[in-house]
């Protein structure tokens, strides 16, 4: 299954020479050096590679929480380097999600109000016919029966599968998960990876950063990273 | 749900720093509300207490008066072609100008000679109903206020002096006063003439709606003197208006002072409380980074953010005025009860003051927020939430 070449179909999302930097104290470090990088519709691709080696970096540069300081990155043939921020917020309310290692759910917000924070953006009331897709998306998740329940009620899996199911509300073209089974024991790191796994079946692209060989095996494709490098 | 119910839950959450806010904020208003009710009350009461001490303006005929005195004697003033004032006449045109509402009391006076057990005296002639509310401190020693047109009231020296009782008859031309009450001493002119009903006075000197002066007591603390007079010029341009400037002036100043001082404390208060709002906005930023963060890289825009970290700050306010604006009112009785001031004072619960309140401390407190709104609002999604 595991390979490093793009699929065949036309990229989603397309990522040509991309550059970083940083400044880490006070010295400049490069941490990708001309990354080339396409996700195909209903593609799972893992990024793989030791720390440091950039693999987080390009993730937030694909799912625009980071500006890069060179090359193209566009999304359906758009070049998200010369979108507004209104169209970048746009974009990250819609079609793309992202989950992290670490849940971040609102710990004052139920696991349903949690789900329909993407809705929350404005004075407009969330609409009943939201509510139903969130619960939807809950019980996908196996976590209907909690849907009232706070953060801190549930386990660590159970946070990250509402992370999920925030990100699986919006109805996203890409979801981007860094190290999402990173602060989770081993069976609930599974039923998270599972849960990834059948994603991509229902149109949805996953791109997945991360360390663990087992879970990166499950994707479609696997890209390794070296030193700020695609290798 | 909308973004609102972020704002909300989270100052639900955090409720032991929101009460302590609200707790700060609400001391603030309420102290505000109950100073100002307070100083309404004693703005109006000292405002009756000084016009007790008697007229600030002084409307007269325009007399030619000469001051004669010779070799170190002096003789008094002399008046040529005495004037009189036309009482009904006069007291209407001071009743309609423009300031009547800072006029509490127009009391008409004739002053007639007579001669008592041979004695000269003088009989003014007042209206007993305002001359009590110009002259707040009389004390009437022996019986009451002349309650008949024939009843007559006796200074303290005059009665002395004349060895007049109660129940004496005393002619004056071809009518007769009898004394129906002797004053208290009050160290003014007042000792020294006996006082009696305006129309009987007027009627028993042959000077029927006459009078030779009107004593006026302006209420000045929203007004200049200045203003009264003229128009009280304009409407009499033929007479002559004197004022007791010091008097008034002083009157204004009593009264502006304490609205001044009330006006510091509420501003000092309000800066405390809108400094406390905008520091600890200014620490929830740096806690809430990371949700921040979140709600960024959910498609949240600036804007919204901003809105997020204001609404939460303008609902502390929002309550805070509305807890404030109820518990101040509920205050101002008992501060007004210790200041024994009570008695008498009228408080009105103002509806449209109390949202005023609510929605001006929800604007100070959003304007307080705006620094840390804007500061939660440049936080990048990277910088809160990216380990790199």
């Amino acid at each position: 299954m595991s390979n490093t070449t793009p699929t065949t179909s036309a990229p989603i999302l397309s990522a040509v020479n991309i550059t970083k930097s940083f400044s880490q104290d006070g010295e400049p470090t490069q941490a990708l050096k001309g990354v080339s990088f396409d996700v195909a519709p209903s593609e799972f691709v893992s990024i793989v590679g030791r720390s440091g080696s950039g693999k987080s970096t390009l993730l937030s540069v694909l799912s625009t929480l980071l500006r890069p300081d060179g090359g193209t990155l566009s999304y359906q043939g758009s070049d998200l380097a010369a979108a507004s921020e209104a169209e970048i917020d746009t974009l990250r309310h819609g079609d793309f999600a992202v989950i992290f290692q670490f849940h971040y759910l609102l710990p004052y917000l139920t696991a349903l109000e949690n789900t329909l924070l993407p809705f929350m953006r404005g004075l407009r009331p969330v609409s009943g016919e939201q509510r139903r897709r969130a619960l939807d998306c809950l019980e996908r998740v196996g976590l209907a029966e909690k849907a009232h329940r706070l953060p801190g009620q549930l386990s660590g899996g159970e946070q990250q599968r509402v992370a999920i199911a925030r990100a699986l509300v919006k109805q996203a073209r890409i979801l981007f998960a860094d190290e999402p089974t990173g602060s989770l024991d081993s069976t609930t790191g599974s039923s998270v990876m599972d849960l990834l796994g059948r994603l991509p079946g229902e149109g949805l692209s996953v791109v997945m950063v991360t360390h663990n060989d087992q879970y990166a095996s499950l994707a479609s494709r696997v890209v390794h990273m070296d030193d700020g490098l695609v290798v | 749900m909308n973004i609102l119910t972020i704002a909300l839950r989270n100052a639900r959450k955090k409720w032991v720093r929101t009460c302590l806010l609200l707790l700060v904020f609400t001391l603030g208003v309420v102290s505000i509300v109950a100073l100002s009710f307070v100083s309404r009350v004693v703005g109006e009461g000292l405002e009756k207490k000084l016009v007790s001490y008697g007229a600030n303006i002084l409307v007269s005929p325009k007399n030619e008066k000469l001051t004669v005195s010779y070799g170190g004697f002096a003789m008094g003033d002399m008046l040529f072609d005495v004037a009189y004032l036309d009482e009904k006449d006069t007291v209407a045109k001071i009743d309609s100008i423009a300031l009547r509402k800072n006029v509490s009391v127009i009391a008409p006076k004739l002053v007639v000679m007579d001669r008592v057990k041979n004695t000269a005296v003088a009989i003014v002639g007042v209206r007993f109903e305002q001359e009590k509310l110009l002259k707040g401190y009389w004390m009437v020693e022996q019986g009451a206020l002349p309650s008949k047109p024939g009843g007559a009231l006796i200074g303290s020296a005059a009665a002395a002096k004349l060895g007049l009782k109660l129940g004496d008859t005393l002619p004056l031309g071809k009518e007769k006063l009898v004394v129906e009450g002797i004053l208290a001493p009050t160290g003014n002119e007042d000792d020294n003439v006996l006082l009696a009903d305006l129309s009987f006075v007027q009627k028993a000197s042959g000077r029927a709606g006459q009078s030779n002066f009107v004593e006026v007591a302006a209420l000045c603390s929203g007004c200049p003197i200045d203003d009264i007079v003229t128009q009280i010029g304009s409407a009499l341009p033929n007479v002559e208006i004197k004022t007791l400037r010091n008097i008034v002036e002083q009157r204004m100043y009593s009264v502006q002072f304490v609205k001044k001082l009330i006006l510091s404390v509420s501003l000092v208060i309000l800066l405390t409380g809108c400094s406390m709002v905008g520091i600890s906005m200014l620490s929830a930023v740096n806690e809430r980074k990371k949700e921040i963060g979140i709600l960024r890289s959910l498609g949240f825009s600036r804007r919204a953010v901003f809105s997020i970290f204001c609404a939460e700050a303008a609902s502390i306010g929002l309550f805070a005025g509305l807890i404030g604006y109820a518990v101040g009112y509920a205050v101002s009785f008992r501060i007004l009860a210790v200041l024994d001031m009570a008695e008498g004072a009228v408080l009105h619960f103002e509806p449209l003051d109390f949202v005023a309140t609510a929605l001006i401390l929800a604007l100070l407190t959003s304007l307080a927020s705006l620094f840390p709104a804007w500061k939660a609002a440049s936080i990048e999604p990277s910088e809160a939430l990216v380990t790199l």
